[in-house]
């Protein structure tokens, strides 16, 4: 007679993880069954090359909450994160521009293209912190439900309304305005310089299918800023070791509180009777039950393939199938032999120990934008790049030095259907490094390998459908109490004992770990 | 020189529909109001004009399905040759390469239309109507009304706001969730979920995007649909001319002064209070209230002095949006146009796209300050029912171009209009072959003319982009009611709530906030 779990988890990534170290934390009996042979979804280190160890898909730790790796004691358990010392920012006439972390370096960078700008920028950076930090009151919690005739949803409201009324007319109408705004037009509203706001807009649009100029782009910003916010830990950075080290260290602190972990375990089917769900069914075909099981997958995964869309009402179906994936970002990795030079700022100086931008004009975000509507990846896109190993020297044989290019566009539902991906794979990554090689002359005769990922990759690799790296997209309609569907942003669903525990889930995407745990602290009970 | 100083109680800066509207209202409640026009001609943006010799056509705006009929009741138009069809009126989107849709907008007639098509489709359209006649009291409740002060209202507003909230609650919950979820996506989105047929989303989303900086892509899009068929009634028989008309007539039986080729030059403001306004041949006309139908940053960025403003306020009117993207082509047509394959049909509402994408790329252009090679055309016919606004026989296309940038790189020119007209009319000729031999003239203006003509900042037709940051706290929460933080003064025009088009309402939620307060 198989042991009956209290809990079990589908899916080893970061949100999976930190749901069952919560769980376990409590006291649960608690399984988590992942697909591939190594634990961390998308957040992941993988040796690719003898030497070289990247983080393929996520490669810089955002938005991870701070009390999460207080209260799983994550430091402990091996978590140390190396904040970001620039942002950096080359441009193709040989200029560029690098926003450091002290304020006046950065100010002179900026006035060397405005001065307006420089004086303005600090007064940028507080408004939004104090807007992010109203925000985060509402990612720290479940997301209240506007519709709802409950007493205590309707003092929540109220309670947030206050909060929000608090923050002084100006800023209530900024915020407003952020939500529906395009990244762009909130810029405009405060800087002049295009060289400026082009950095500054990209992260409107990363992971969305939204150009710089699409309304509803300024919101996703200030998700983005959110991570910089918590002063005394800086939330920015890279993981030593690095991404997978995220996963390893709530996966160290999940067993410690005896949850049990099996990699290269697949499930197949969610064990479903009367609407209500039993357990899982592994691909080998050995049945596991448990009073509650959580899927920190993506719900089209959850939903159409593991529970099936014959256990679900037309209604729900509709409202899973109408959920907008559609992935738009590609990954390379790239194993060097030397140290890439910028021909703008040679040398290995302190303004490549953060991320490198390739955005050097709100234009040319919006004509990589344009390609994709249409179905073809970006030409000439926009690119997000880290060289880790100057910072985490363990990644890279000495002398020796990993790169890897965040690439925004690069449209799922490419011309021709997904499946045409791999045939178009070579010349997207082509497109990609010619890219930097337009800032970084020396790089293409110093590749040692090249790892091209396409959202069709990612989808195949990761799991997550259409390749969409935040379990779905972070438009308005899929946020806070929509997110991943109306009347379901409460980590239930509409079948018994099966909870919802990923990205896909308030308040989204982004290695943050908090729907994991709001998941986990709903189930116990222990959060409103 | 004045012969007598009449003191008005109050003053509206012109005379649009809305200009018109609030007037008339004002002296219904036995006001003494005087109207200034800076054009020779009354009406503003929904003029008619002879544009060209015996021609006639609206100035700019030609759709009249969004008229409330409130205003009709309460001016007694009905009594100044104002009538209303029965229905919304059919809409016609040719495509190259079938007959076209006629859309109809009760879903019984529509079918056999769609059908041809997507019987799917044909089916879907009756739920869409269904979804639209389920919110759109809830939506024209909101929209119909002046807004609630969100930033600073009191007691009043937080009254309104819950009763609001009360009927909001009466959907349900799905509905509501629904609604929620709709406001910002983008048009292309919402009708995906419903629709497979290119044509008849193309012929749907584009009022969705007609005067803003929007494609059918952008996210928030699908709230100017929602918004535009709620809003959705019969049209006013013979248009835009017919409404001014009438406005105009009721207007002066209630004793409203109407002056024309008038221009203001400043609105006088001491002490925070506005005193009336001072007309640039230096005549200074006192009047308790000041009731501006031009747009918000005409308003305060020009008319009102900078010292009398804060540098919140100028600043945030500054980034008003109010980037114009629509030119007005009139055209003079020597006989009656039929669409290929549609011989004897006539139809007075068209629109040219045949697919969202079609939309989108339209859209493109401006982005990069270029006009669009294949531009998306909504068209009204005003010969289909003013016989006299044509010699018989012939015909009038009043054309709205979407989309012309106001900054067209390299600037605008007449040669930049001659081949804006061009387009039009290449792109008419794929629909109805010859239309190129009974061209008589094609009038031009684009957004840059507009803004000369008429005044409007930036040539926006809408004097302000329908985005959602825009809307409800048109145009700044500060003077989202009507009212300013400048005692006296009133805004009274499109870029107030609920916004353009000729809806007449921000013209009658002006009067009564005015009416209320003084």
């Amino acid at each position: 007679m198989p042991r009956k779990y209290d809990a079990i988890i589908v899916g080893g990534g970061h949100n999976g993880l930190v749901c069952a170290a919560y769980l376990a934390k409590a006291g649960k009996s608690v399984l988590v069954l992942e697909r591939r042979h190594v634990l961390g979804g998308a957040a992941v280190t993988e040796e690719l090359h003898p030497g070289f160890k990247f983080s393929v898909f996520a490669y810089v730790v955002s938005l991870f909450r701070p009390h999460i790796i207080r209260e799983l004691n994550l430091a402990r358990h091996g978590l140390e994160i190396i904040p970001l010392e620039a942002s950096f920012l080359p441009l193709p006439d040989g200029d560029s521009l690098c926003r450091w972390a002290d304020p006046q370096l950065t100010r002179r960078e900026i006035e060397r293209f405005s001065k307006k700008d420089a004086e303005v920028y600090a007064e940028f950076g507080q408004t939004m912190m104090k807007m992010a930090f109203f925000a985060k009151s509402i990612i720290d919690h479940p997301a209240p439900d506007p519709t709802s005739r409950k007493l205590s949803e309707l003092l929540k409201m109220l309670g947030l309304a206050k909060r929000f009324k608090s923050l002084g007319s100006d800023l209530t109408y900024l915020h407003l305005k952020m939500l529906t705004m395009s990244a762009l037009d909130f810029l405009d509203m405060w800087f002049e310089s295009d060289v400026l706001k082009a950095p500054m807009s990209v992260s409107g649009i990363i992971g969305t299918f939204l150009g710089v100029r699409s309304p509803g782009t300024a919101y996703v910003l200030l998700h983005h800023y959110m991570g910089e916010i918590d002063g005394a830990f800086r939330s920015w950075g890279f993981a030593k070791g690095g991404m997978g080290r995220v996963s390893l260290a709530v996966a160290s602190a999940a067993l410690e509180f005896g949850t049990e972990i099996r990699t290269e375990a697949p499930v197949r089917q969610f064990l479903i009777k009367n609407n209500s769900c039993k357990g899982v069914v592994l691909e080998n075909g050995d049945e596991l039950e448990a009073k509650a099981v959580f899927s920190s997958l993506d719900p089209n995964r959850t939903f159409m393939r593991l529970v099936g869309p014959m256990h679900l009402d037309p209604e729900f179906r509709q409202q899973i199938r109408r959920y907008k994936l559609r992935g738009s970002s590609g990954k390379v990795n790239l194993a060097l032999d030397r140290f890439p030079e910028f021909a703008c700022r040679p040398g290995a100086g302190p303004h490549l120990r953060g991320d490198v931008a390739i955005a050097p004009s709100t234009q040319y975000l919006e004509k990589a934008y344009d390609q994709a509507k249409y179905g073809e990846f970006s030409e000439r896109p926009y690119l997000n790049i880290v060289i880790p190993s100057l910072v985490d020297p363990s990644l890279a044989p000495p002398g020796k030095h990993i790169l890897s290019a965040f690439v925004q566009y690069a449209p799922y539902h490419r011309d021709g259907g997904p499946q045409t991906w791999p045939k178009h794979r070579e010349a997207f990554g082509d497109a990609v490094v010619d890219t930097i090689a337009e800032y970084c002359p020396n790089i293409k005769e110093s590749i040692l390998y090249r790892q091209v990922l396409t959202p069709f990759d990612i989808e195949q690799m990761t799991g997550l459908s259409e390749g969409n790296i935040f379990q779905g997209e972070l438009s308005m309609e899929q946020m806070l109490f929509l997110r991943p569907a109306p009347g379901w942003a409460r980590y239930r669903s509409p079948i018994r004992n099966l909870w919802m525990c990923g990205s896909a889930n308030h308040p989204g995407g982004g290695v943050m770990g908090a729907p994991g745990e709001l998941a986990a602290k709903t189930y116990l009970g222990t959060v409103r | 020189m004045t012969k007598e100083k009449t003191r008005y109680d109050a003053v509206v800066i012109g005379a649009g529909h809305n200009g018109l509207t609030t007037a008339a209202l004002l002296a219904k409640k036995g006001r003494k109001v005087l109207v200034v026009e800076r054009r020779d001609s009354i009406g503003g943006l929904a003029a008619s004009e002879e544009f060209y010799k015996d021609y006639r056509a609206p100035a700019i705006l030609h759709s009249t399905t969004s008229v409330r009929e409130r205003v009709v009741r309460k001016l007694n138009l009905r009594k100044f040759g104002l009538e209303m069809d029965a229905t919304p009126p059919p809409v016609f989107s040719p495509h190259t390469e079938n007959r076209g849709l006629l859309l109809h907008y009760d879903p019984e007639k529509a079918y056999d239309e769609i059908a041809r098509f997507s019987k799917h489709d044909a089916e879907r359209y009756a739920d869409y109507r269904k979804f639209i006649g389920k919110v759109r009291r809830f939506i024209n409740s909101v929209f119909d009304d002046t807004p609630p002060d969100l930033a600073s209202g009191g007691r009043r507003d937080l009254w309104r706001m819950v009763m609001k909230g009360v009927a909001f609650q009466r959907l349900g919950k799905k509905t509501m969730m629904e609604l929620f979820r709709i406001g910002p996506m983008s048009v292309a989105d919402w009708l995906d979920e419903w629709f497979e047929t290119d044509l008849l989303k193309a012929s749907l989303a584009g009022p969705a995007i007609y005067g803003s900086f929007t494609g059918p892509r952008s996210p928030g899009s699908a709230f100017n649909l929602l918004l535009w068929e709620c809003a959705q009634g019969p049209a006013v028989k013979g248009g835009a001319p017919v409404l001014v008309r009438a406005l105009e007539e009721a207007a002066r039986e209630l004793g409203v002064t109407i002056l024309k080729g008038v221009r203001v030059f400043r609105i006088n403001v001491s002490e925070g209070r506005s005193s009336g306004v001072t007309l640039e041949n230096s005549q200074e006309i006192p009047a308790r209230v000041v009731a501006a139908s031009c747009d918000p940053k005409t308003t305060f960025l020009d008319l009102v002095e900078s010292r009398e403003i804060s540098e919140s306020l100028e600043h945030r009117m500054r980034h008003f949006r109010s980037f114009g993207t629509t030119a007005k082509v009139n055209v003079a047509l020597s006989s009656r146009i039929d669409f290929d394959d549609r011989k004897g049909e006539v139809v007075e509402f068209i629109r040219i796209g045949e697919s969202l994408n079609d939309l989108e790329r339209a859209f493109d252009a401006v982005k990069y300050g270029r006009i669009s090679e294949r531009p998306v055309l909504d068209i009204y016919v005003p010969t289909f029912q003013n016989k006299d606004f044509a010699p018989k026989g012939h015909a009038v296309f009043s054309v709205l171009f979407h989309f012309a940038p106001y900054e067209l790189r390299g600037g605008w020119n007449q040669a930049e209009r001659d081949s804006l007209a061009e387009k039009v009319i290449e792109t008419l000729s794929y629909y109805a072959r010859g239309i190129e031999d009974s061209i008589e003239a094609c009038r031009v203006l684009s957004p840059q003319d507009i803004e000369t003509d008429f005044g409007t900042t930036q040539g926006h037709i809408y004097h302000g982009e329908h985005a959602i940051d825009q809307m409800l706290v048109r145009p700044l929460p500060e003077c989202s009611q009507y009212k300013t933080p400048i005692s006296g003064l009133y805004l009274c025009g499109s870029g107030s709530h609920p916004g353009g088009g000729l809806t007449c309402a921000p013209g009658e939620l002006a009067a009564r906030s005015i009416l209320a307060s003084s």
